[in-house]
């Protein structure tokens, strides 16, 4: 440590036991770091754009990096995964590319404001927005959601993956199921999941998937993917140039994956992508065992502390590493706060831009503190952190 | 330098992304191709092509059938 804790320190990040793996998984492996810094350093042209060495060698950097990622997710034709600036546009573009006045939508209450606001917007358009309660863990319940698209004629179910606030996991694969049954789409933002579980978008028989790059996956701020499956065409957002062999054309080139990339790619963020997607590749599954044993830890050294709450399935239940919880004396705000200045510890207070999961669980007016988990973590972080709740709420 | 090898064979793609997964597929099958600068007698300006030596373009196209990546137009160039 640079700060002693509650010295108020620098705010230096080595200072900090960072528990907001929720919002950005932190610190990133050596290797995605090392792939950033050299994709600057070694191959920073244009990619896709001139053919010279530079240019092609960064075409084949974005290349392997979105073949990795497409591995990682279970995707068998790496065209079906475009490179986006993060997970709240591939979501903007999920949405807005599929969805157009006069359909109607299912979608859950536990979603980010990534998907709440563009339908909020979609919804001043003509598209009827019907929202499914979670029960109180944030759990979906499938039959809900089955009535509901049953009731009427049904474009889209929209649904997480698993939540931001409690870390509930939807069940997404009999969801495929009732909305196909049904006619619909399955629209799923996998910002929490990927990287966190064993993401296979086939199996999931999901229609699109939004994936944030820098959370579970380990990648850098600034990335992200949207997978839409063969044959699903949504409306781009953007137009603009995208390097290929269709330059002289007016409009905007219909193939994949460059309809969807128009512009100047994020090339630093992608080679750090796809190096954290190799990395998952290779270590996920050890790395995911090691958060879930450290985050059953975390729940169950804080569940019986006095007047707190803790939101979220039981710790026997399977979820993603990330819980939010309330004290019945100290407000969540103050909790996060001295949290940081007192132990030097890293937590989100507030409604982590997910007002209806908030609703939901029964927090809008209150907030709550959320705690995430991830890849280097350790158990003295978590027994520090039971320990300075305990403290603070003795 | 041979006189064939002062010919070439260029491959164009549907996308850069085509273009470099053919040259990895062709790699893979023992087949020489050094991606170029679209040219002009693909029909395009812009973007990546495969150029492979004529001898080996018979195989190229083999491999790249095989692939379910045909390449989207091709032509044969005379080399400067």
């Amino acid at each position: 440590m640079t700060d002693p804790p509650g010295s108020g320190g620098s705010g230096t990040a080595r200072s900090c036991i960072y528990l907001d793996h929720g919002a950005t998984s932190w610190p990133k492996p050596p290797e995605v770091v090392d792939a950033v810094v050299t994709a600057m350093t070694t191959c920073g042209a244009n990619p896709g754009r001139g053919a010279y060495t530079m240019a092609l060698a960064a075409a084949r950097l974005v290349f392997e990096s979105r073949r990795a990622c497409a591995d990682l997710l279970g995707v068998p034709d790496a065209r079906d995964v475009a490179f986006v600036s993060g997970c709240t546009e591939a979501c903007n573009l999920m949405l807005k590319g599929l969805l157009a006045p006069g359909d109607r939508v299912v979608v859950s209450s536990m979603e980010h404001n990534a998907i709440s606001r563009p339908l909020h917007m979609l919804a001043l358009a003509g598209v009827r927005v019907d929202i499914v309660r979670a029960d109180a863990t944030g759990t979906m319940d499938a039959s809900d959601v089955e009535r509901a698209v049953r009731a009427h004629a049904t474009r889209a179910v929209i649904c997480q993956h698993a939540s931001n606030v409690t870390g509930a996991i939807q069940p997404i694969a009999d969801m495929a199921d009732i909305a196909h049954e049904n006619g619909a789409l399955l629209l799923v933002d996998g910002a929490q999941a990927a990287g966190h579980l064993d993401v296979d978008l086939v199996a999931l028989d999901v229609d699109a998937y939004a994936v944030s790059g820098h959370k579970g996956l380990l990648g850098p701020q600034g990335v992200g993917l949207l997978y839409l499956r063969p044959g699903l065409d949504a409306t781009e957002l953007l137009q603009g140039g995208t390097g290929g062999g269709s330059s002289e054309e007016e409009s905007q080139p219909q193939g994949r994956p460059e309809r969807y990339e128009a512009g100047t790619p994020n090339t630093p963020g992608i080679a750090g992508l796809g190096a954290a997607a190799r990395l998952l590749l290779e270590h996920g599954a050890e790395w995911r065992a090691d958060e879930q044993r450290l985050f059953r830890r975390l729940k169950d050294g804080l569940r019986p502390i006095p007047g707190l709450t803790v939101f979220g399935p039981a710790s026997d239940e399977p979820c993603v590493p990330t819980l939010t919880l309330v004290s019945d004396r100290i407000d969540a705000d103050r909790i996060a706060f001295l949290l940081d200045r007192r132990y030097g510890i890293a937590v989100r207070s507030g409604l982590h831009c997910a007002p209806w999961a908030h609703r939901t669980i029964g927090t809008l007016d209150t907030g709550a503190v959320r705690f995430g988990v991830g890849h280097g973590t350790t158990s003295d972080d978590v027994a520090t952190a039971v320990t300075a709740l305990s403290e603070l709420l003795a | 330098m041979t006189p064939e090898a002062r010919r070439f064979v260029a491959y164009g793609f549907a996308s850069v992304h085509d273009a470099l997964a053919a040259e990895s597929a062709l790699k893979a099958a023992g087949v020489a191709a050094t991606a170029i600068p679209s040219p002009r007698a693909l029909g395009e300006l812009c973007g990546i092509a495969l150029r492979v030596d004529p001898a080996q373009s018979r195989a190229a196209e083999d491999a790249l059938a095989a692939c379910g990546l045909p390449p989207r137009a091709s032509a044969e160039i005379d080399d400067i």
